[in-house]
């Protein structure tokens, strides 16, 4: 075993970034096909980039990282990951809202 | 290590079917699934859940599992025989996910927090027998012959003060990497990752070229780390805003008050209107977590009662029972 310690800067993946379709699929561990249902179902917005590829705000990789989470292991399609994702948002945001009615009324 | 029995952690005899097995793991990876359950322990289970499916579901892996024999227990000590995998003949390469996108298992060292984050970071025992260095591990191990980068990730735990004022985390990364001998090896590395402010819930953090270095002379892949902020007990966040939940006393609502509202900034003033009501939300521009644009804060007012619990309290209970001509019941007709 050999031990190592290194320091990084990092750089955070935020909503001024675009990244290559080519490596949302790595990143997200989704193919190619399934991206691009997804922006069909209007789940992820893409641009063509001056090639022939597409370009995907990085402000999405959290969602289709969940996407690709569902597809790989609960063998969902894309429709029903996508469908998924839609209701787990749903329900955290309903969460957050009794999260707040409960602050309310139970104090801090 | 301690014995992995496989079967009972997917809740199957040992004669199960490829199909009974499948709709097994389904039944349970739905239960546990880290994007969608609400247990406590999803997380450990589900990656219970998984390793116990990739060894099943292969034929060979199952085959030679089942040769350990059946009397072994759960958590029982372990080692593997000697002749571990002779005689086997390997068709199948590492699981699927492993092809790329190879994982990091990231743990904060000291009180950084941190957790494990994919779905290959399994068990000793699952290493020691399908692992790098597993006569398993080398069949098709790489099936782009090792030229390819790897992208390694892991996920870090931070406070939501952290997020507001970046932050420093030392990570224990386990890596595979290719030995002298050609063999698959896991190598620790400590590294230490400066976090700028402003990361948000589910944000991807990403160290250029220090992921898997790739075979061949090849440019190594990325390290990326999934920011989870962990529950404050003062805000709730929201994207980059947060909301606070502010006590008033009722004079204060109803006659209007400055008050000193925390911030994750620092103190600031803030003016009540005057009538105001428990459940009204109040927005402090700019003072959620820093981005581009920056999130707000959200003062959401509760008005607190005084207890009527001295006689002075009381008398002045009773003053407002008999001075105020207020009905908060009329809305409801009654």
């Amino acid at each position: 075993m050999v031990r190592i310690t290194q320091v990084y800067e990092a750089h955070l993946v935020g909503e001024g970034d675009w990244i290559s379709a080519t490596e949302v699929c790595q990143l997200c561990r989704i193919d190619l096909a399934a991206v691009q249902e997804l922006a069909e179902l209007g789940v992820v917005v893409g641009v063509r980039d001056s090639g022939a590829g597409w370009q995907m705000p990085a402000s999405t990789l959290p969602r289709l990282r969940i996407v690709g989470a569902l597809m790989r292991d609960l063998g969902v399609n894309a429709s029903g990951a996508a469908l998924a994702l839609e209701l787990l948002e749903t329900q955290r945001v309903l969460e957050r809202r009794i999260a707040d009615l409960e602050r309310l009324a139970n104090g801090h | 290590m301690e014995y992995r029995d496989y079967y009972k952690v997917l809740g199957v005899e040992r004669s199960v079917t490829a199909d009974a097995l499948k709709t097994a793991y389904r039944r349970l990876a739905r239960k546990y699934h880290p994007d969608v359950s609400k247990e406590s322990n999803a997380e450990a289970r589900f990656k219970e859940v998984q390793e116990a499916y990739e060894v099943l579901k292969d034929p060979e892996k199952r085959a030679a599992y089942d040769q350990l024999g059946a009397n072994w227990k759960s958590g029982e000590q372990f080692r593997p025989p000697p002749d571990w995998g002779a005689g086997y003949e390997f068709s199948g390469g590492p699981p699927p996910g492993a092809r790329r996108g190879r994982t990091s298992r990231a743990q904060g060292a000291g009180n950084s927090g941190g957790a494990q984050f994919s779905q290959e970071q399994f068990s000793d025992f699952f290493s020691s027998l399908f692992g790098g260095g597993s006569p398993f591990a080398e069949a098709g191990a790489e099936e782009d012959g090792g030229r390819a980068a790897r992208d390694h990730h892991a996920r870090v735990d931070i406070q939501l003060e952290e997020a507001f004022h970046g932050t420093t985390r030392t990570l224990e990364l386990r890596r595979p990497s290719l030995g002298a001998d050609g063999r698959v090896e896991l190598t620790n590395h400590t590294v230490r990752v400066t976090i700028p402010a402003g990361v948000t819930e589910g944000q991807l953090i990403r160290l250029a070229g220090q992921g898997a270095a790739a075979g061949g002379g090849g440019p190594a892949g990325d390290l990326y780390l999934e920011a989870h902020i962990l529950p404050d007990p003062r805000y709730a966040l929201d994207g980059r805003d947060v909301t606070l939940t502010l006590p008033l006393a009722p004079w204060e609502a109803a006659l209007g008050a400055s008050v000193t509202v925390p911030t994750l900034g620092g103190s600031v003033s803030m003016q009540i209107p005057a009538g105001s009501q428990t459940g009204q939300k109040l927005r402090l521009r700019g003072r959620g977590l820093p981005g581009n644009p920056p999130g707000d804060e959200y003062v959401q007012l509760k008005i607190v009662l005084p207890p009527a619990s001295s006689a002075e309290a009381k008398a002045v209970y009773e003053e407002m029972r008999a001075k105020l001509a207020f009905n908060p019941r009329a809305d409801l007709g009654v």
